[in-house]
């Protein structure tokens, strides 16, 4: 798995997925308690790597995860997203952009309790569309073929184990193939076979479909485990290095899975 | 899910059914409220139907007669002069409209007005042995004043007939000269002439006072009796829209220069209380209108506090604001229409609750309830809009929702 995750990186290592250049978030603009919380980052995703985003709480992750995932504006600084200055688009072209390249597995993992796993699947391409249609329906039966729910795919979201929806999760965020999938603790919540599990799946999706991820975790046994570590303190990048493939791959190996 | 649905139609319909109970609450009490409107509307409408039945079945919409003379001063006051003079009013006489006929044609060429019918109307007396009884003698032409006063409908006994020998009389006269049908009766005039006529038929105007002084007879032999030969003394008319009358009254008076007196002008009184009737029931209506969007609007609200989190995921995946504003108008909506649906229903099962309780002593309703279909079709359209607009508030607050505040929590 090593070598083709090396392979697919050297493939694409000229395409940037995301770029930021200086960006800095403030919280109470123009307030006397006006806060900045990310001061000037710098950060480019190629496509196809795994990167792992890591810190303390309160470190300005998640902050940083809304604005790369367009659900959040950047106070200064610039952000580029397959190749589209942010800057310059309004609510609605953001909205478009952000259905079409990127998607999202929450910690919480957030599926609508009033529709089936297969449903939920369907959504992103729905809400696109706008109504549902046999073809659409196909694709998510693959998608959740894919993360082994074929089973449950007609469950009602809400009879599913905490596992099992992060697994439908992950299938929702794949939906339109989106070139960028951003990942908040998705496996918080979960015990430690689960975890183990839908970390390898997001693993396996990153390398068949060549999808970029960005995981955002505490867990720092899953972030060696990924191609690259980004450490985030007090809103500032203070380390960002690939981990060697063959400490990926140990890493792997032994399974070293912790739940922290 | 159907292919054919958009993707808010489903969403509304899911949310609505996820949320069972609470639905199931709020469609109820739109319908409580829609069968509320709808019932009152129908038995106002029915009561003041039939109360302008009551009214409108025994007078004439319009009526037309010469103007009353007007005594003027014999010496004018010269420049310079004034003049003390005292002027009596004339008496009334009895006279004909001039050029009736003319007037008649002329009323028949108009739109709005339906019937015609020329009468001889004056005072008379009913004699029947020593007893006598002061009367309002009515001649008309049996055939044309049917079409103003629906006759017929009234006789409880014999006939409707008019030749010349023929009289009609209330019931409460027949009563008080102890005559019945067949009987013949002594009518006199102040013009001193008399007849003597037979009794053809009995009517009851469900009024005493008309039912003890009107008295129906050939238009000619209220003419003779009158001394009014070849004249009548009012025209009467009935209008296309009863509720125009006095519109059309004051046309008529101005185009031919005659009194034109309308039922609405001659029955005021029963005008105000009506309006008063229809305004406070349409008060009630208003704030239970006004309770049942305020029921569906805090609603919604939970359910937008409720789902803050979907709403959020539903944003981040590309739903649009105009999405999410319109999944939840159209919750709203469909509260109103289907609280109206069943609404209707239960309007229309007290309505016949109402028409079994609400029997006259002798066993027969009343009055008619007519539960319009139209009222079903506005009360249903006007649920729905209700629900629109009161699903306004939270449908904008759940689509200005910050994905990123909704996600948070």
């Amino acid at each position: 798995m090593a070598s083709a995750t090396a392979a697919a990186q050297v493939d694409n290592a000229a395409v940037p997925i995301l770029r930021l250049e200086g960006m800095t978030k403030s919280f109470d603009m123009g307030k006397p308690n006006e806060t900045e919380v990310l001061h000037g980052i710098d950060l480019v995703l190629k496509k196809g790597e795994f990167a792992a985003l890591i810190g303390p709480s309160g470190s300005g992750k998640s902050t940083l995860l809304n604005i790369i995932g367009l659900l959040d504006r950047p106070t200064g600084g610039k952000l580029f997203i397959d190749g589209h200055d942010t800057a310059s688009l309004d609510d609605a072209a953001l909205t478009k952009l952000r259905g079409r390249t990127i998607g999202f597995v929450f910690q919480a993992h957030y599926l609508l309790s009033a529709f089936t796993a297969l449903e939920n699947v369907m959504m992103p391409t729905m809400l696109e569309r706008g109504h549902c249609d046999d073809a659409m329906r196909e694709t998510a039966k693959e998608l959740l073929e894919k993360v082994g729910l074929t089973k449950w795919r007609d469950n009602l979201s809400s009879n599913m184990s905490g596992g099992q929806q992060q697994r439908v999760a992950i299938a929702r965020a794949l939906a339109l193939q989106p070139s960028l999938i951003l990942a908040d603790e998705p496996t918080g919540n979960l015990d430690t076979q689960s975890t183990q599990s839908v970390f390898e799946l997001m693993r396996q999706v990153g390398v068949t479909s060549g999808t970029t991820f960005l995981l955002v975790t505490h867990n720092l046994s899953l972030s060696k485990r990924c191609d690259r570590i980004i450490e985030l303190l007090d809103g500032r990048v203070v380390a960002d290095q690939a981990t060697p493939p063959a400490a990926v791959a140990q890493a792997t190996q032994t399974g070293e899975v912790v739940n922290e | 899910m159907n292919n054919l649905l958009p993707f808010e139609w489903i969403a509304a319909i899911r949310f609505l059914r996820e949320g069972r109970l609470q639905s199931l609450f709020i469609i109820s009490g739109v319908a409580i409220g829609v069968a509320v409107i709808v019932f009152m509307s129908a038995l106002l409408t029915g009561l003041q139907a039939n109360l302008f039945k009551r009214v409108l079945s025994s007078q004439p919409h319009i009526t037309l007669e010469r103007p009353k003379p007007i005594a003027t001063p014999q010496r004018k006051s010269e420049p310079g002069q004034s003049v003390l003079s005292t002027v009596q009013k004339p008496t009334q006489r009895l006279s004909s409209v001039d050029q009736w006929q003319k007037i008649r044609d002329e009323m028949h060429s108009r739109t709005d007005v339906l019937a015609v019918s020329p009468t001889v109307t004056g005072p008379a007396f009913a004699v029947r042995g020593d007893a006598s009884q002061a009367i309002s003698l009515t001649g008309i032409d049996a055939e044309q004043y049917v079409k103003i006063v629906p006759l017929p409908e009234k006789i409880i006994a014999g006939t409707f007939r008019m030749n010349n020998t023929d009289m009609l009389v209330g019931t409460q006269l027949a009563d008080d000269l102890g005559v019945q049908l067949g009987d013949k009766l002594r009518v006199a005039t102040a013009a001193g002439r008399n007849l003597t006529l037979t009794i053809v038929g009995i009517f009851d105007f469900g009024n005493r006072g008309a039912n003890q002084r009107t008295v129906y007879v050939a238009l000619s032999t209220a003419q003779n009796l009158l001394n009014l030969i070849g004249g009548v003394s009012s025209i009467d008319l009935t209008a296309v829209e009863p509720f125009q009358a006095e519109v059309v009254a004051q046309s008529i008076a101005a185009s031919t220069g005659l009194n034109a007196v309308s039922w609405i002008a001659s029955n005021s009184q029963l005008f105000v209380a009506l309006n008063a009737q229809t305004l406070s029931s349409q008060v009630i209506r208003l704030f239970v209108a006004l309770s049942v969007a305020a029921g569906i609007a805090s609603v919604l609200v939970v359910s937008v506090v409720q789902k803050r989190k979907e709403i959020g995921i539903l944003r981040a995946m590309g739903g649009t604001r105009g999405q999410i504003l319109r999944v939840f108008l159209i919750q709203g909506a469909i509260v109103g229409l289907l609280g109206s649906l069943l609404g209707s229903m239960m309007a229309t099962a007290m309505v016949s609750l109402w028409e079994t309780i609400a029997k006259n002593p002798d066993g027969t309703p009343m009055f008619v309830i007519d539960v319009n279909v139209n009222l079903y079709f506005w009360a249903a359209l006007i649920a729905t809009i209700t629900g629109l607009a009161a699903a306004a508030t939270p449908a904008v607050r759940a689509a200005r929702l910050d994905p990123v505040a909704a996600i948070r929590g």
